[in-house]
C-alpha cells in the first residue's frame, strides 16, 4: 500500500463541481437573490430620470451583494458546519483552505450573475445604458464589494456557531442595510445618517460601483470609498477567519 | 513491526485531550496492528469520539504522539490523513448531493480514479443501486451509514477508523459491514471500531481496549478478559445467566452507573 496524495488542482476541480452542484439544486433560493434586485431595477424605471442610471444600477447591485454574502454564503456555511460536513471533508488530505475557496468560487459567479442580471433588465426595461468600460470596470467593482458582504458573513459565522441564530441574525443585518442604506442614501433619515450610511459597506460599495460604472465620474471620495471597502473586507476577513470554529460544538 | 512480527498501522502513546480545563482524555496509549480488528469500548462520555478526533487531526491534542502509517499526525497531517480512512460519529454528506454525486467527490478527495461502472459496482455492493437516483438527504439513517461507510473505504486505506458504525443498521447491513471488515483485516489492514454492542465486539474484534472516564483500563482479546475478571465479585455481581459474558465484564469494571 502506498500513500497516494491527490493533486491540488483536482482536489479543487472536485470540490468546486460538488459545490455548484449543490448550488444548482437550490436553485430556488439562487433565484431569489438574483430575482430581487432584478425587480428593484425594473420598478424604479421612473426614478430613473430623477436619480440617473448609475444611481439606480448601483444601488440594486448592491443589494444583491448583500443577500448573496449574508444570506446565501453565510446560512451554507453555518448549515455544512452543523451537519459535519467540513469535518468529514476535513479528515480527508485536503488543504482546509481549498474547502472554503470552492464556497467562494461559487459566491463570486453568483455576484457576476447578480451584476449582469441588473445590467439587463437596467438597459431592456429602464432603457439604462453605460460605456462598455464602464460596465467592465463595474463588474470588478462588484466583485471587490461582494467580498465585503462575504467576509462580513463569515464574521457572523465565527461569532455564532446554531444555524438557526445565524439564519435570523443574516436577515436581520440583511434588512437593516438595505433599508438604511436605501433611504439613508435617499436622505430620507437625515444629513447625520446620511453620511454615516455614506461611508458604511453599503454606502461605500454603492459608490464604487456607481462611480466606476461612468467613467469620468472617478474622482478622490470614489478612491477613498474603494479603500474603505478594501479595509473592511480586512477587517471582517481576519476577524471572521479567527472566529471560525469548522465544528459546531 | 511489534513483538508479533505484526506491522504497527497506529500507534498512540500518552494521549491527553483537554475542551477548555475538561480532561476529556487522560494518557491513552494503544496500537492498531496490520491485519487487525481493534475495539474501543466505552460508556457514553467516555472519550471514544475524542480519541479518534485526536487520531483524525481534528483536534490538538494537549500532549502525546499519533503515528498513522508512520506517518506523525502533528507533522506529516496530509500524509496520515491519506492513509486513514473515516466514518465519523456525526458524518453528514451534502443533503441535497445524489449518491453516485458523493461517491465522485470523495474519489475525487482522495485522488482514486473513478468512472461510471466503478461508481454502480460500489451502489451494487451496499445494495444502493436502486437509490442512485435520490438525493443523501432522501435516504434512510441506516442507507446513509451505509454510504458513510463505503467512503471510509474508498481508497482503500491501511487504517480504517469507524465510530458506532453498526448503530442504525439492520441485521442484515450489520453482518455485511461485519464482511467486510473481516476482508480489509484479511489484507492486512487496521481496524479502529469502537461499539457500544458487546456481540459485536465479540464476534469482531481481535483485541479489545475498555475505556473509561478518559483512561484505558482494561486491553485484551475479548476472551482472555472474560477469563481474567471471571472471577472478579464486581463482575460475578451484575452476571445474569450464570455464565460469564463480555458485557458482565464491561459493566463490572465500569460500573452500573448511567453516565451524565
Ligand atoms: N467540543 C467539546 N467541548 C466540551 N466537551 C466536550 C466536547 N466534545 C466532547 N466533550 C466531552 O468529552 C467527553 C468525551 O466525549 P466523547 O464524545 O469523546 O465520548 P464518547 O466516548 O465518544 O461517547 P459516546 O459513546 O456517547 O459517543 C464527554 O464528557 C463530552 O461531554
Ligand atoms: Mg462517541
Amino acid at each position: 500500500m502506498q500513500t497516494k496524495i491527490p493533486s491540488t488542482s483536482n482536489v479543487m476541480t472536485t470540490l468546486l463541481r460538488a459545490d455548484f452542484i449543490t448550488q444548482w439544486r437550490n436553485r430556488r433560493s439562487v433565484i431569489m437573490v438574483l430575482l430581487v434586485p432584478v425587480i428593484i431595477v425594473i420598478s424604479w424605471k421612473s426614478l430613473v430620470a430623477r436619480l440617473g442610471g448609475p444611481f439606480v444600477l448601483s444601488n440594486c447591485i448592491t443589494v444583491g451583494l448583500t443577500a448573496i454574502g449574508l444570506m446565501g454564503y453565510t446560512n451554507s456555511i453555518a448549515r455544512d458546519r452543523d451537519k459535519g460536513i467540513f469535518q468529514r471533508l476535513r479528515v480527508a488530505p485536503v488543504p482546509s483552505w481549498s474547502i472554503m475557496m470552492s464556497r467562494l468560487v461559487v459566491q463570486l459567479v453568483m455576484i457576476l450573475l447578480v451584476t449582469l442580471g441588473v445590467f439587463f433588465a437596467g438597459y431592456y426595461f429602464d432603457k439604462i445604458s453605460m460605456p462598455m468600460q464602464g460596465y467592465s470596470l463595474a463588474f470588478i467593482c462588484a466583485l471587490v464589494g461582494g467580498a465585503v458582504y462575504l467576509s462580513l458573513g463569515q464574521v457572523i459565522v465565527g461569532l455564532i456557531q446554531n444555524p438557526e441564530t445565524v439564519s435570523s441574525t443574516t436577515r436581520l443585518v440583511y434588512f437593516a442595510f438595505i433599508m438604511v442604506g436605501m433611504f439613508g442614501e435617499l436622505g430620507v433619515l437625515g444629513k447625520e445618517i446620511g453620511e454615516i450610511v455614506k461611508w458604511s459597506p453599503y454606502g461605500a460599495v454603492k459608490r464604487i460601483i456607481s462611480d466606476s460604472l461612468q467613467p469620468g465620474a472617478w474622482n478622490i471620495h470614489s478612491s477613498i470609498a474603494l479603500l474603505v471597502t478594501f479595509g473592511y473586507t480586512m477587517i471582517f476577513s481576519v476577524l471572521g477567519i479567527n472566529w471560525f470554529k469548522w465544528n459546531s460544538r | 513491526m511489534n513483538d508479533n512480527g505484526q506491522a504497527t498501522i497506529l500507534q498512540v502513546e500518552q494521549l491527553n485531550v483537554y475542551y477548555d480545563t475538561f480532561h476529556a482524555v487522560r494518557n491513552v496509549s494503544f496500537e492498531v496492528r496490520a491485519g487487525e480488528i481493534f475495539g474501543l469500548l466505552g460508556p457514553n462520555g467516555a472519550g471514544k469520539t475524542s480519541t479518534l478526533a485526536a487520531i483524525e487531526g481534528l483536534l490538538q491534542p494537549r500532549s502525546g504522539k499519533i503515528h498513522v502509517a508512520g506517518y506523525d499526525i502533528a507533522e506529516k497531517k496530509k500524509y496520515a490523513r491519506a492513509s486513514m480512512g473515516v466514518q465519523l460519529q456525526a458524518t453528514s454528506f451534502q443533503p441535497e448531493l445524489l449518491v453516485p454525486e458523493i461517491i465522485q467527490l470523495y474519489a475525487g478527495v482522495y485522488g482514486v480514479e473513478m468512472n461510471k461502472q466503478k461508481v454502480d459496482s460500489i451502489l451494487k455492493e451496499i445494495e444502493l443501486s436502486s437509490a442512485s437516483s435520490k438525493r443523501f438527504g432522501q435516504l434512510s439513517g441506516g442507507q446513509q451509514q451505509r454510504v458513510s461507510l463505503v467512503i471510509a473505504m474508498i481508497h482503500n486505506p491501511e487504517l480504517v477508523l469507524l465510530d458506532e458504525p453498526t448503530t442504525g443498521l439492520d441485521p442484515q447491513s450489520r453482518r455485511q459491514l461485519w464482511e467486510r471488515m473481516e476482508n480489509m483485516r484479511s489484507k492486512k489492514h487496521g481496524i479502529l471500531v469502537t461499539t457500544h454492542s458487546m456481540e459485536e465486539a465479540e464476534s469482531v474484534c481481535d483485541r479489545i481496549a475498555i475505556i473509561d472516564h478518559g483512561q484505558i483500563i482494561a486491553i485484551d482479546e475479548p476472551q482472555r478478559l472474560i477469563d481474567l475478571h471471571r472471577d472478579d465479585p464486581k463482575v460475578i455481581s451484575v452476571s445474569r445467566r450464570g455464565r460469564i459474558t463480555l458485557e458482565d465484564v464491561f459493566i463490572g469494571l465500569t460500573g452500573k452507573q448511567i453516565r451524565s
